[in-house]
């Protein structure tokens, strides 16, 4: 069966990735009469990242087509039974899907339980994009460090960088948002 | 000599296998494998310093920055004599670019970074193309 079209939208905090990520989307809705959908990854767990999920949710409420909020924190192919072929689905974000998918199940972070996580998302990613017609992933670029000093965020930064590694080689458009302004760094400007 | 850096895990060794349909042939030599950086008896064309990161690290350790910085200086003035013997021989140089982050706390993992930062510097203006990969992407800078 043929995937969906597969954007990847990356930058820093408060870069306004998720505001450019909409905003494709709703191009993308009116362009290809598709309906909206939200896959929001992150857990509400204090009023900070609650003011922050409400913001986003104002601004998908002003949106011009009706979004649909789905809130999976792991198991992102639970939203397949409501999607169809016209669905444009909007993934915020691939950071904390990872978190949550490592970090969940308290289970110590070694080789076989890391290479089964990355697996579960690319595979989660492939079922959704069966199913859809836009899937757009949105995910933080992380600092470039001396991050090898450190065992725990060398694990974290070499399965993060591996997962965006995957995501782009598929994507049909990958950007970097840099202070609002998206770079173009793979595919072509859609007219 | 061509110097091919990004972050950690982007995938420039894959990139440069890819980029230069590089087979058996080719000298590697890896920082990360604690391998000298200069020249055995090798008959082939093309060599690559494989994390120039690693080996800056290792130098941090009993070096100042401005030591390694010269090192620096002097093992790739002995691969530019090498690539101008024979106009195939090339040399690509992969590091991992590691100055984005936050100050280090320990003062050897701040000289690391700094003297990273020179000797990029100076491997990217001896060489006549350089790349920066982003998650497999490369933008070509020089």
């Amino acid at each position: 069966m043929e995937k969906s079209r597969l954007c990847f939208i990356t930058g820093g905090v408060r870069s306004g990735k998720s505001r450019f990520a909409e905003k494709k989307a709703i191009e993308y809705a009116i362009q290809l009469s598709g309906n909206l959908h939200y896959l929001a990854c992150g857990r509400v767990s204090d009023a900070e990242m609650e003011e922050r999920i409400r913001r986003h949710q104002r601004d998908r409420k002003s949106s011009p087509i009706a979004w649909r909020t789905w809130e999976y924190s792991t198991n992102i192919t639970r939203i397949g039974s409501d999607l169809n072929q016209d669905s444009i689905i909007l993934l915020d974000c691939l950071t904390t899907l990872l978190d949550n998918e490592l970090f969940g199940p308290n289970i110590p972070l070694e080789k076989e339980f890391l290479h089964s996580v990355f697996t579960k998302i690319i595979s989660g990613i492939n079922e959704i994009r069966k199913q859809a017609s836009c899937l757009i992933i949105v995910s933080n670029e992380v600092v470039q460090e001396p991050i090898f000093q450190n065992e725990f965020l060398h694990i974290y930064g070499k399965i993060l960088g591996l997962l965006h590694q995957a995501v782009v080689e598929q994507a049909d458009e990958a950007y970097l948002v840099e202070s609002g302004i998206p770079l173009l760094m793979k595919g072509c400007m859609q007219e | 000599m061509h110097f091919v850096t990004g972050g950690a895990y982007n995938g420039k060794t894959k990139w440069v296998k890819h980029f230069y349909g590089l087979e058996s042939e080719t000298l590697w030599l890896s920082g990360y494998q604690k391998e000298q950086p200069t020249m055995t008896d090798f008959q082939g064309n093309t060599v690559v310093l494989h994390g120039l990161d690693a080996w800056i690290q290792q130098d941090a350790e009993k070096m100042n920055a401005e030591s390694i910085r010269k090192r620096w200086k002097e093992i790739m003035a002995d691969w530019r004599i090498w690539e101008k013997e024979k106009d195939d021989h090339n040399c690509i140089v992969i590091g991992s670019d590691i100055s984005k982050g936050i100050v280090p706390m320990e003062a050897q993992d701040r000289k690391w970074r700094d003297a990273c930062g020179w000797v990029f510097q100076d491997v990217a203006s001896l060489s006549n193309r350089v790349d920066v990969i982003w998650y497999g992407i490369n933008q070509q800078i020089k």
